[in-house]
């Protein structure tokens, strides 16, 4: 875009004249020590727990011990040009941050500054990032479902609109693959996702953006980042930064997903903060409040009833209702969920979906393991189909772990366990999905009713993901109006249940694959 | 800093209680500002932290740097803080003394930089206008800062009060 010079100095000269000459009262301090990211300043008697501070050269800190004579303050940002003696300033503002529509299809840092190149976010509003979760009365009980587009978590781990699902497992099993396809299936259904990168690679970031924008999914997506180069405070601060923008429409009747990735580097910066603050700490050096910065967080993501909504937006939003969902992460070592903060957070969180490097590493992806996973809302929210189809597929899943153990072991097995084992094999390989993949609720309602029908028993193992592929695009190209009624109604009443079989039958006559 | 005035604070609030009984505030204030004086002279400071120095010695050292300074009771406290090796302390316990003794009398301590000479109507005028503001009296101190520019900036403790035109121009610079 071209600046007119004229414009600018109008601007400029606009500005000076409403600019409002006024005596500026404050309470002052000066900086009595520097340390990591950790400044204690002198006075400022008036200071509040959670305050921005301001620092010459325009920068800012947070106030977080409020000792009898002085505070400790972490900051947000660069602090080499700060040194012994220098005043600081009380702001009387808790740390806010930019919110509104202007923010989706942008990246932006801990602090809501745009960091894409695309400009200043066009937006007035701000929120709080920290504030008080929705009281009692406010709740509605989840469900709605937020299809994640995978077959195996939204057949058998489903997440509602409102819930907190944590993803977990090692590193390198596909967590952020799971949040990023959750994302692109977010495409057209009016969610509008938050993703939170928390201590990961600049590359990594830069990674999910270019992907999203491949996938045309940026464009209902803010990026908040907080990368392992930044300051501590900002990758402690940048989940809530994240919560706020998502509150912004939850608040006004809208349904938004945020998935934090991960609240484990989230809990280490905090753990640095804490320890350079001197605070006492507690197992696995954590301080003591580290359940609380997570539990605060997530109680955040909720369903809100329609009186609520209308409260919040003045009564300009009337019979919506609002949610935010939260899918955290949580990065294990050596699959060990007994951690400190994988067990808080799979307490706090209504549910979790399990990941294993074995699952990942024998080619079963997404590597969920169906039997720790589980989902403890997500049931009376989901469609109708996938729900019926999906419980046959959780049986025979947990049948086939149960004898696969002991079945190595047996020559000879009875026909019936035999019949299970092959089922289950069948059903695990048609779990498997490709990445950037996303299925509709019809082309998964198809999928699962081929297995729960038993088509898939008389393939050959290795044939099964050919088998759904071949059976997916013919279902498109001959079967395009029954697939539209399933996504729209998302029943499985007789006749959707006839016609997808007859349909299927009518495809293995005619198909190869 | 900080801790040194948190260590001071029990030594300063005990002598206000000894000087607002025996009505001697101004004695004392007077004596602390002397000993803190000492204080902050670089050799003595290097004479109280040698270990070598014994804390007899030191005793009649300081009692003889003061002499006529402190009285019987002052001259027990000054041997109290060498007893516990605190005598360093005395800037912190002089500053804290004084700001008890503001409360006590119920005035505030301003300082009033302006960027030109005020005169003393103008004092007055602040004087009342800050009394207003502040709810209590206030000992004014001025001082003279040619880079203020214009008006006058107004320090309690850490209350500031910025009526400058350095300051009114920083603000308008982050506005812009």
């Amino acid at each position: 875009m071209q600046l007119n010079p004229s414009e600018i100095s109008d601007l400029i000269k606009k500005k000076i004249e409403n600019f409002d000459v006024s005596v500026e009262a404050h309470t002052e301090g000066t900086v009595v020590s520097i340390t990591d990211g950790i400044i204690t300043v002198h006075g400022l008697s008036e200071a509040m727990q959670g305050e921005m501070l301001e620092f010459p050269g325009n920068t800012f800190g947070m106030a977080l011990n409020l000792e009898r004579d002085s505070v400790g303050v972490v900051m947000l940002g660069a602090y080499q040009h700060i040194s012994e003696g220098d005043t600081v300033k009380c702001t009387g503002k808790i740390l806010e941050v930019p919110v509104g529509e202007a923010l989706l299809g942008r990246v932006v840092d801990g602090l809501g500054n745009p960091i894409d190149g695309k400009g200043a976010v066009e937006t007035t509003e701000t929120s709080p990032v920290e504030k008080i979760a929705p009281g009692v009365i406010a709740r509605q009980s989840v469900d709605q479902p937020v299809q994640l587009g995978l077959k195996s978590i939204d057949s058998m781990i489903p997440v509602g609109r409102g819930q907190r699902e944590l993803i977990i497992g090692d590193r390198q099993t596909g967590k952020t693959a799971i949040a990023i396809d959750a994302i692109i299936n977010q495409k057209g259904t009016g969610v509008k996702c938050i993703y939170v990168a928390i201590g990961q690679k600049r590359s990594s970031v830069a990674n999910v953006v270019r992907k999203l924008e491949e996938h045309d999914a940026l464009a209902h997506t803010i990026i908040v980042t907080a990368t392992a180069s930044e300051a501590a405070a900002l990758q402690f601060i940048a989940p809530y930064t994240g919560c706020s923008m998502g509150e912004f429409f939850r608040d006004k009747g809208e349904d938004a997903l945020i998935i934090y990735d991960d609240l484990t580097k989230q809990a280490w910066a905090y753990r640095q903060m804490s320890l350079l603050l001197r605070r006492p700490p507690g197992r696995e050096a954590y301080p003591g409040d580290v359940f609380y910065i997570h539990s605060r967080l997530l109680e955040r993501a909720s369903r809100i009833n329609a009186a609520e909504v209308e409260k919040l937006t003045g009564g300009k939003v009337k019979g919506k209702t609002g949610s935010l969902t939260a899918l955290p992460i949580i990065e294990t070592q050596g699959g060990d969920v007994s951690a400190f903060v994988p067990t808080n957070v799979i307490s706090i969180t209504d549910g979790q979906i399990f990941l294993e490097s074995d699952l990942f590493n024998s080619g079963i992806r997404p590597a969920v393991n169906a039997g720790l996973s589980v989902s403890r809302v997500g049931g009376a929210a989901q469609t109708k189909i996938i729900k019926k189809l999906g419980g046959g597929i959780r049986l025979d899943l947990a049948q086939y772990r149960e004898l696969a153990a002991f079945a190595q072991f047996a020559s000879d097995l009875d026909e019936s366990t035999r019949k299970q084992i092959e089922r289950g094999q069948r059903v695990t390989e048609l779990m498997k999905q490709d990445q950037y993949s996303p299925m509709s609720v019809a082309e998964m309602g198809v999928s699962l009713h081929a297995a729960n029908e038993g088509f898939l028993d008389d393939l050959d193992v290795a044939k099964v993901r050919d088998f759904e592929a071949a059976l997916q695009s013919y279902m498109k190209s001959e079967a395009a109006d029954l697939m539209q009624k399933i996504n729209d109604t998302g029943d499985y009443g007789d006749e959707i249940k006839k016609g997808i079989q007859s349909a299927i039958e009518t495809f293995i006559k005619t198909s190869s694959w | 800093m900080s801790e040194l005035s948190t260590l001071a604070r029990p030594y300063a609030e005990a002598v206000f209680k000894i000087a607002v009984e025996s009505k001697s505030t101004s004695d004392w204030s007077e004596m602390l500002e002397f000993l803190s004086a000492v204080m902050q002279d670089k050799e003595m400071v290097a004479i109280v932290r040698n270990p070598k120095v014994s804390q007899e010695q030191l005793t009649t050292l300081i009692m003889d740097i003061c002499q006529e300074q402190v009285k019987e009771q002052s001259a027990s406290f000054v041997k109290l803080l060498v007893q516990n090796e605190r005598l360093i302390l005395a800037p912190q316990i002089s500053e804290l003394f004084e700001a008890y003794k503001a409360e006590h009398e119920g005035y505030v301590d301003v300082e009033l930089t302006s960027a030109y000479a005020l005169t003393k109507e103008e004092q007055k005028k602040f004087a009342t206008t800050l009394k207003k503001q502040l709810g209590k009296d206030v000992k004014i101190t001025t001082s003279i800062d040619k880079s203020l520019l214009g008006g006058y900036i107004a320090k309690a403790g850490d209350k500031v009060i910025d009526g400058s035109v350095k300051g009114q121009l920083q603000q308008l610079a982050k506005k812009l």
